[in-house]
């Protein structure tokens, strides 16, 4: 159904320009996982923190309020630059598994994100029970950890 | 170049040349599985470098003084640090003339040589006398550095290890 619009992007004239350069695409990919380390540095260490509820003194509600500004930079920057890999690709992703598999983990994650998981970093301490903040780390890196491998996947496997 | 790494090249034959590294090379999923681990790790390690690095530039993580916040990252770098070096260690052992003849494999690990020089120098310079700068809205001009450097050379290490497919400068 959607295959036209996908086909349609592929041939763009911008989209081909990225195509037969040989420097925009590799440099593209990098910085996309610069800002993926950026993200999941900043989402990971709030995870690690809501998993080990008993372990430390460290404010989890501050840390999670710190650490949004970068986890947000990291989004914004891999939409960026996830943007013209796909215009580039287009069609090839389209036909990828791992592609739509992506996509569909993507907006589960964000609004995980944005709502559950902001509600329970944000609650005051000890309001929460500690296998719920548990659950709600391992959540969030399960669900990053797999949205970054099919990312890879969809290089490797098609 | 080239004459500086030649030792290293007989070196880098032979290991390819064993069995375990030619089963792993022709393994599609081993391969796969192990390089989109490494990928993982090294991302999360970087972030987590660049969480403390964001607080030493003093733009980051303010709220929390620099002890306690790298009090709790401390084990988890070094644990992602010891995913990425091992699922590294394995990449080049199943496949060493595939690295040895990159010019981004190269300059990866001297970056990482440099990172691990800033390390230390930020831990025996700025680190040294914590207790006065520890929640300080500015930290010192050594822990800003340490910060700006460890952030730029982790960022290059990544981009270094994203090209190594790419033969440019062959």
């Amino acid at each position: 159904m959607l295959l036209p619009y996908f086909e349609w992007v592929n041939n763009l004239p911008v989209s081909r320009a990225i195509g037969e350069s040989a420097l925009i695409y590799p440099v593209v990919q990098s910085i996309h996982l610069v800002f993926l380390a950026l993200l999941v540095g900043g989402i990971f260490m709030v995870d690690l923190r809501l998993m080990g509820t008993s372990l430390t003194s460290l404010p989890l509600a501050k840390v999670a309020r710190d650490a949004r500004p970068w986890v947000i930079w990291g989004l914004v920057g891999m939409l960026v630059t996830g943007i013209p890999q796909l215009m580039q690709n287009a069609t090839r992703e389209y036909h990828s598994e791992f592609f739509w598999f992506k996509m569909q983990l993507l907006p589960v994650a964000l609004i995980y994100h944005f709502t559950l998981r902001h509600r329970i970093t944000m609650a005051a301490e000890g309001r929460v029970p500690p296998i719920l903040s548990k659950l709600a780390g391992v959540v969030s890196i399960a669900l990053w950890t797999s949205i970054a491998v099919s990312s890879r996947f969809i290089g490797l496997f098609t | 170049m080239v004459e500086l790494l030649s030792p290293l090249r007989a070196v880098f034959e032979w290991v390819g040349a064993l069995e375990n590294s030619i089963a792993l090379r022709e393994s599609i999923y081993a391969w796969a599985l192990v390089l989109t681990t490494h990928v993982i790790f090294l991302c999360s390690f970087a972030g987590l470098i660049t969480m403390m690095d964001l607080r030493l530039l003093g733009i980051g993580h303010m709220g929390t003084p620099f002890s306690q916040l790298q009090r709790w990252l401390f084990p988890w770098q070094m644990a992602t640090l010891a995913g990425s070096s091992i699922t590294g260690l394995v990449l080049v052992f199943s496949d060493p003339m595939r690295f040895y003849v990159s010019i981004f494999f190269w300059v990866k690990m001297a970056t990482m040589a440099l990172a691990a020089v800033n390390a230390m120098a930020f831990h025996f310079i700025a680190y040294e006398r914590i207790a006065e700068w520890d929640t300080s809205p500015v930290p010192p001009l050594g822990a800003r550095l340490a910060g700006g450097l460890g952030m730029l050379l982790w960022a290059n290490i990544i981009v270094n290890g994203r090209l190594i497919p790419y033969n440019w400068f062959l």
